[in-house]
């Protein structure tokens, strides 16, 4: 199982999703803005990210760039309330290799993250 | 304010309702404010900028917020405290979310601000001229008001330049 870095400002979004994910055998670590995610990759280098957009002192589509100008291999999936075509596309862009739309479902948040969040 | 800006917070808001508590909300009679929002026991507020821009704000008794609350973490809460909190502000984020790929559908781009949690009864808040427009849901726990005032970007801009004359 892969080691998973959750990154959101809610407390409550990170605590749901880590639940989730410890619960079905990952390991997690988390983050409370995308600043804190960038210093967290370089630390723990997780399988994959999952990473929220609107965040304070640095969003989650400029801790995507910053990650992946550090490390071109890596996984992250954004998930975020805001499910605009305009930002899925920006975020697909931007290197992202997927976007789920929050409130997550877990059966598709799993489906996901057993996708893409295996250990190379 | 005219319905293609509207009807993405009640869409958004009665899917989001639906799925964090469990039950589609029922819609009450819309209200139209041009008066100062005061907070209620709990409100959640979220910023709204791009082609439109204002202020969206959910705001509940105390009972209710520990009611909505407690669902989404899906335990009997002993204490309001920073988890519920955060779980109130989440909702907020989520159904602003939901609302702007629904403002996005039907032209209008726009980004939200993370939520801002205000909790204590009567604070004021100047919805910057702007009319509100209230929508009240009943929901399982009972009632939240979500309060939109929106503005198109255009008419923000010509109601600044009327007042950059020389002083």
């Amino acid at each position: 199982m892969g080691k998973i870095l959750v990154v959101d400002d809610s407390a409550f979004a990170r605590m749901r999703t880590a639940k989730l994910l410890a619960d079905n055998g990952f390991e997690v670590e988390e983050a409370a803005n995308g600043a804190e995610a960038v210093r967290k990759y370089q630390q723990v280098r997780p399988t994959l990210v999952l990473m929220d957009i609107t965040m304070p002192v640095m969003d989650g589509l400029q801790a995507l760039r910053e990650i992946k100008r550090q490390d071109a291999s890596a996984r992250v999936v954004m998930c975020s309330a805001l499910g605009q075509k305009s930002v899925v596309l920006e975020a697909i862009k931007a290197g992202a290799v997927d976007f789920l739309v929050k409130p997550l479902q877990p059966q598709r948040l799993l489906d996901v993250v057993r996708k893409h969040g295996h250990a190379s | 304010m005219d319905a293609t800006i509207i009807n993405p917070f009640v869409k958004a808001a009665v899917r989001i309702l639906g799925q964090e508590l469990g039950q589609i909300p029922e819609k009450e009679a819309l209200q139209l404010q041009d008066t100062y929002y005061t907070t209620e026991d709990v409100t959640v507020m979220i910023g709204v900028t791009g082609s439109v821009e204002g202020t969206m704000l959910v705001g509940m008794t105390e009972s209710t917020a520990r009611n909505i609350a407690a669902s989404m973490l899906g335990c009997k809460l002993v204490l309001f405290d920073e988890m519920a909190e955060s779980a109130l502000a989440e909702l907020g984020n989520m159904i602003a979310g939901s609302a702007s790929a629904e403002l996005e559908k039907a032209g209008y781009q726009c980004r939200i601000s993370p939520p801002s949690l205000i909790v204590g009864r009567g604070t004021i808040i100047s919805t910057s001229r702007m009319r509100r427009l209230v929508i009240p849901f009943r929901v399982p726990g009972g009632r939240i008001r979500i309060s939109v005032a929106l503005r198109r970007a255009k008419e923000a801009n010509q109601e600044g330049s009327r007042c950059s004359g020389t002083p």
